[in-house]
């Protein structure tokens, strides 16, 4: 801006440049939406490619060219996979894995986190400590001795030995912890007073009154264990015992690829977990955003 | 063991229903309390008032057993609880926010304490609707603490410690989230509860209006210390010291300095500043020397300039119409000095005034504060 | 307040041993003995013989070894990098938009991160299948004309990975980045407009100085994340080049479960946890110091 700048100029050049700058507004935020719509319908589109071929033939899909909607819309890959398969034993055990891990996940979380957040005992700091320290160990570091440990329990190729480590949760602690932190103390001591002692402050007082909490934890617990495929996959050999995550890589067909049946078989695998997606949206994206300000 | 239907403040004669015996809290180095005893008599309402920081919500809290005493001990019905669990004392507490459970509904909030005890719904329910119908909460009953009003929602705060049929109320500042008007409504009902129930109360506030209608007896506290006890019209009319005679009363005490000339056992003679002289009453011994004055602004009336009892000469600054009151700000030697005069006071700001002293309900302060 | 001081340790007893028992069991234990089987020349499974820091001279010597090293990092660069800038422009993107349209695009992008791994592989498997892949309309012009099998053509191989890897866990950054740019108050950017500013200078001098904690907190989450990774790499590279495409933690799998050295691979495992633990010290200082600041 030059020192030599006449004063109707000023005046005159606000203007001018706001007329400008609406026009400019316009244009690029209306590109910028753009861009984000195309850039979703992109981003949506190998999952939706996935799920479409699930519902074609398996002439139509190995014909050359690209077929948004199958001519001829069919589900015999998903009855072949259902019967020939044994994808119920998968889910089944997918099922019982993953709820099995989330119950005891949430309820030993609750309480420890109850525990080191309102009640004082020796060692207390040094749990917390540990805790803490325990997000430095990466998981995947430790299956080797998680599988000394297992066979050592002869717990190998059972659902129990899938369900052991995935027991390790200090974000789930932790995020108990902070929220029993910020109840404020006035409701502790008036249950107190009336009588309450530390079970039932628990279970009537701070578990109720973050129930949203315990809902996203145990919403992205059950996610986390039922998409686990390191851990299942190398404590279970035989398809029985199988969760889905790792079931569904396990389907080799003897006649050739299958592309139809390959797919539908990894659709059918990851439905439930995309229906609670879709269903809990709000409670997931809570919970992600609860465990990541844990790790900040 | 409540003595229902019982006049409040009537058995002085009896043993003391709460004592606090030479009690002393330390907060790792901060002591906040040294070496003080109160007693609360039985079926008394009492007040513990001061401004903030004066350690009466920790004394509360102290009786409540929700704070561990350092040193010193606690007594409720000459029973030493001093390290009793709160949930054995048999108190009751109001919290300033009131704690309402927020998940639960009124009926819940108010039996929380017979269902954690395991009594029966049935009688849950019968015990919380009685409590309801006496604090008129019975059309709430299903609501949760977040539909309710203010005012209602510290009903269901009196109304759960209620349900257990304390010895002792104990009062945590609980008005001090309502507007002004509900304020003064709930003050009612307090006082009403009192007078029906006869069970002891004891009630911690910072506003001096609330302590001094409804306590029969005020124990005032000054930076951990208690600085007296009396009652309401006691510590009105013959405060111990000069921040009782301050903090007590609205709107507050003159206080200026005067000089001593002359001093026997019962009166002294005082010269004002300005020249005057005045006679006070005195119950300790005094030398001559400087002193501080205290007097009302009910205790000093507006005549001529001229009028040769006058005590002071001077100009009214600010006048305030109340309507049943005319509060007037006086510049005189001794300051600025707050009159309340009547509500239809003929006066104008600038307007050259005298002031009569009303000597009889003057008080002396010496150096240390202390009422002479 | 007054309690007994044993009721208290005996609460606290009771609610937290499933913690210490499930804790010692599955971390507390198995961290030792990792250590301690580091420094061994056991097999898996059963005793082995103390050989001190035998087992570390040979991962240094171990040409495997370096390659998995060095292919972790190249990917953790691929994925992470890109991961981190996609999910800011795109939040830029989403944040814009409001209502149940926002929730829509917002599902799109997220979406990917809640498939098992294994439902991402058949996926992209087939996106990129050789013979009836639909990438293959993309690819085949830039390669004369041929269809490419892009897991079997090694330089191909991680980037491939780490593209899909993207676009499977952008959601995850791309939620924090959202929140982020929530926090930052709308004020800011109606006085800068009152100011003059442009789109572009608002970006530079408001947000993207305001955003940086989260962009730092993003970028070292998935840093650390995806320093495990294994799934996928595993997955993509069944029948092709395991060796050129090995990773740190399909190496520790490797000498544990194929080879039956359970020293070496606790070895392995141990030199892993060390490059992470670092790296989470690191992440907690740097963050700390942004707070203190």
């Amino acid at each position: 801006m030059s020192a030599s700048v006449q004063s109707a100029d000023l005046v005159a050049a606000p203007a001018t440049r706001r007329l400008t700058r609406l026009n400019q507004i316009d244009i690029v935020g209306l590109l910028i939406t753009l861009g984000t719509l195309i850039g979703a319908i992109v981003w949506a589109f190998p999952l939706y490619w996935g799920l479409i071929t699930t519902f074609k033939h398996e002439y139509e899909i190995v014909r050359p060219g690209v077929q948004l909607w199958p001519e001829h819309f069919t589900f015999e890959n998903y009855v072949h996979v259902l019967l020939q398969t044994k994808i119920g034993y998968w889910y089944i055990n997918s099922l019982i894995t993953s709820g099995a891990v989330t119950l005891i996940v949430v309820m030993m979380a609750a309480g420890a986190g109850y525990a080191i957040s309102q009640l004082n005992f020796p060692g207390r700091r040094f749990f917390w400590w540990m805790i803490l320290a325990s997000f430095m160990v990466p998981i995947p570091a430790l299956i080797v001795t998680h599988f000394i440990v297992i066979s050592q329990l002869g717990l190998i190729n059972t659902l129990a030995g899938v369900v052991g480590p995935q027991l390790i949760a200090p974000v789930t602690v932790i995020i108990y912890k902070q929220f029993f932190d910020s109840v404020p103390k006035d409701f502790r001591e008036a249950a107190v007073i009336d009588g309450a002692n530390d079970f039932q402050l628990l279970f009537r007082i701070y578990l109720p009154m973050n129930w949203g909490v315990t809902t996203a934890l145990a919403i992205i617990t059950f996610i986390g264990a039922w998409n686990l495929f390191l851990w299942p996959f190398l404590a279970v050999s035989s398809e029985d015992k199988m969760n889905i995550t790792v079931g569904i890589t396990q389907v080799h067909d003897n006649f050739g690829v299958s592309y139809g049946r390959d797919l539908a078989v990894a659709m059918l695998a990851a439905l439930p977990v995309a229906l609670i997606y879709l269903i809990f949206q709000r409670r997931v994206t809570q919970a992600i955003m609860l465990s990541a300000g844990i790790k900040g | 063991m409540s003595a229902s239907g019982a006049t409040s403040g009537s058995e002085s004669a009896a043993a003391p229903h709460v004592e606090l015996r030479r009690v002393t809290k330390r907060y790792g180095a901060v002591t906040a309390i040294s070496d003080l005893s109160l007693t609360v008599d039985k079926g008394s309402f009492t007040a513990l008032l001061g401004p903030s920081g004066c350690g009466k919500s920790t004394l509360l809290r102290m009786i409540a057993g929700l704070e561990a005493i350092t040193a010193g001990q606690c007594f409720i019905d000459n029973i030493d609880v001093t390290d009793t669990p709160p949930a054995k004392r048999r108190i009751a507490m109001v919290f300033q926010s009131y704690a309402l459970y927020p998940h639960m509904t009124v009926r819940q909030n108010i039996a929380f304490s017979l269902s954690v005890a395991g009594q029966s719904r049935k009688a849950q329910d019968e015990r919380a609707l009685e409590v309801a119908r006496i604090l008129q909460l019975e059309p709430y009953l299903d609501r949760r603490p977040a539909e309710l009003s203010g005012g209602q929602r510290q009903r269901v705060a009196i109304g759960r410690a209620l349900v257990r049929k304390p010895e002792v109320f104990l009062f945590d500042e609980p008005l001090s989230n309502l507007d002004a008007k509900l304020r003064v409504q709930m003050r009612l009902e307090l006082a009403k509860l009192h007078a029906d129930l006869g069970t002891t109360m004891i009630y911690v506030t910072h506003d001096q209006t609330e302590a001094m209608t409804l306590a029969d007896k005020i124990v005032v506290l000054d930076k951990g210390v208690v600085s007296q006890v009396g009652s309401p019209l006691e510590l009105y009319n013959t405060p111990a010291n000069k921040f009782v005679a301050a903090f007590i009363g609205s709107p507050g005490m003159n206080f200026f300095g005067v000089d001593i000339a002359a001093a026997n056992g019962r009166t002294a003679s005082v010269v004002l500043p300005g020249g005057r002289t005045a006679e006070v009453g005195i119950t300790a011994t005094a030398g001559a020397g400087p002193a501080e004055l205290g007097v009302r602004p009910e205790h000093l009336a507006i005549v001529d300039p001229n009028d040769p009892h006058a005590a002071f000469a001077g100009a009214i600054s600010i006048i305030e119409h109340l309507g049943n009151s005319t509060i007037l700000y006086v510049d005189t030697p001794a300051g600025q000095l707050i009159v309340e005069g009547e509500g239809n006071l003929d006066a104008k700001s600038g307007q050259a005034v005298g002031l009569r002293l009303n000597e009889s309900h003057a008080r002396l302060f010496g150096e240390t504060g202390a009422a002479l | 307040m007054i309690r007994s001081s044993r009721s208290e340790y005996l609460t606290a007893a009771v609610l937290m041993a499933p913690f210490v028992v499930i804790y010692g069991l599955f971390f507390v234990y198995p961290t030792l003995r990792m250590v301690e089987l580091s420094f061994t020349n056991a097999p898996l499974i059963g005793p082995g013989k103390w050989v001190g820091l035998d087992n570390y001279f040979r991962l240094a010597s171990d040409h495997l070894f370096s390659t998995a090293i060095w292919n972790t990092i190249y990917f953790v660069i691929l994925s992470v990098v890109p991961g981190t800038i996609l999910a800011l422009v795109i939040a830029l993107g989403v944040y814009r938009l409001k209502g149940w349209l926002q929730s829509i695009v917002l599902a799109a992008f997220f979406l990917p991160y809640i498939l098992p791994v294994s439902v991402v592989y058949r996926i992209w498997g087939w996106m990129f299948d050789k013979d009836f892949g639909v990438a293959q309309y993309l690819i085949a012009p830039l390669n004369d004309g041929q269809r490419l099998s892009v897991f079997r053509t090694v330089p191909l191989f991680m980037p491939a990975v780490a593209f899909i890897t993207v676009w499977w866990c952008l959601g995850f950054s791309l939620l924090l980045f959202i929140a982020g740019l929530r926090n930052i108050s709308r004020e800011i950017y109606e006085a800068a407009e009152l100011d003059g500013a442009g789109r572009w200078i608002q970006f530079r001098r408001i947000t993207w100085p305001l955003i940086w904690p989260v962009t730092v907190l993003v970028f070292t989450i998935q840093l650390i994340l995806q320093l495990k990774i294994f799934d996928q790499v595993y997955l993509f590279t069944q029948g092709g080049r395991i060796d050129a495409n090995m990773v740190m933690v399909f190496y520790i799998l490797r000498e544990a479960f194929q080879l039956n050295k359970g020293g070496l691979g606790a070895a392995s495992a141990v030199v892993l946890f060390v490059v992470i633990a670092v790296l989470s010290v690191l992440q907690f200082q740097l963050l700390r110091a942004r707070e203190g600041r």
